[in-house]
């Protein structure tokens, strides 16, 4: 069971391009269809928490559905399969990378790849924004966290933080 | 030292980063690239092409390479320890407890309102790495090709990487 727990999930992270958001609905085949170690209904109450808690939604799903499968040794072994595939395919890229940085070809790949990591970033921004409920009424506020982070350098920990104690005071009043 | 700096670093992208994979690529951005400078803004775009390319979540991705950057093997188990270390703790508090938490108004406001703030401070990385990644006319192009080839064409990260890295090669400058 438990190997089979990290074996499940070593296989999503080491095959699935393209994000924790890629590796969601093949985590949730794995774990409510093919295995049933988890049921629908209480995996989307824990994908919500996933996407609410800090840190990346594909390792807080691991962990919610690795700790509902087998306790605290099934949470350990899910993290540990959905992190290790980029751990190891990535020290091995970053040791490759550093021999051909300099290279004329890997240089005019990249003077391609900078503006297309641009237009990555902001298509999943304007998904987010359509899908985070954003109107005219509250976009003053991711507006005026932009301003304040991308133009006036204030540290987004302060933020946070205040958005916190605002939050709950916005609430109980 | 800077090892312990590296963890300490990682720990506090992973407690606040909140929205997945980009909202994480924001912080390091503030945190690894302008406060601790431990690489340029160059080569951050440079770790977020590697990382959408490559299987796996983006921060953990993001995370293992800067680590291996700047502290070899050690310092991409650091980072990516680091990384992931607040997720554990609070997932499991939030699953141990969630059920209970999620009817409260509070609890479900503070959410909403770091979901908002998430989008801002994607905004400010997209900002800050607008004026190294797209200032002439080739890049200017490509930004526009791939900006709708994903966003009106739904074609995947992946793919429109891959093409615009064929691209770079054959019609870029080094």
């Amino acid at each position: 069971m438990l190997f089979q727990i990290f074996a499940s999930f070593f296989k999503i992270g080491a095959f699935t391009i393209g994000g924790g958001y890629a590796m969601i609905p093949l985590i949730k085949n794995e774990v409510c269809t093919k295995r049933g170690w988890i049921t629908e209904d209480d995996f989307l109450d824990g994908l919500a928490a996933a996407q609410s808690a800090p840190g990346p939604i594909a390792v807080n799903i691991s962990i919610y559905t690795g700790f509902h499968a087998h306790g605290y040794s099934g949470m350990l072994m899910a993290v540990l399969g959905s992190v290790l595939p980029s751990l190891i395919i990535i020290v091995a890229i970053a040791m490759l990378f550093h021999q051909y940085a300099e290279q004329t070809m890997v240089k005019r790949a990249f003077s391609a790849l900078r503006p297309a990591v641009v237009a990555l970033i902001a298509v999943p921004l304007l998904q987010m924004a359509k899908k985070s409920g954003l109107s005219l009424k509250n976009a003053w506020f991711p507006l005026l966290i932009a301003v304040l982070v991308g133009a006036l350098n204030v540290t987004p920990v302060y933020l946070i933080l205040l958005t916190i104690v605002y939050a709950v005071w916005e609430a109980r009043k | 030292m800077i090892y312990l700096q590296m963890l300490i670093t990682f720990i506090k992208i992973g407690l606040f980063s909140f929205g997945g994979g980009y909202a994480i690529l924001a912080m390091i951005q503030q945190e690894v690239v302008l406060k601790q400078a431990w690489i340029t803004e160059a080569e951050f775009i440079q770790v977020v092409a590697i990382s959408q390319m490559t299987p796996g979540p983006i921060a953990i991705n993001a995370a293992t390479f800067i680590g291996f950057q700047k502290g070899g093997i050690l310092g991409s188990l650091l980072c990516t320890f680091g990384v992931i270390l607040p997720s554990v703790i609070i997932m499991l508090l939030i699953t141990l407890t969630y059920l209970k938490l999620k009817k409260q108004a509070w609890f479900q406001n503070i959410f909403k309102r770091l979901r908002l703030l998430s989008l801002g401070l994607i905004a400010a990385a997209l900002i800050m790495i607008l004026g190294h990644a797209v200032k002439d006319l080739f890049s200017v192009t490509i930004f526009v090709l791939s900006f709708i080839a994903t966003w009106r064409f739904k074609l995947n990260p992946f793919t429109m990487l891959i093409v615009s890295a064929i691209a770079g090669i054959l019609f870029g400058s080094a």
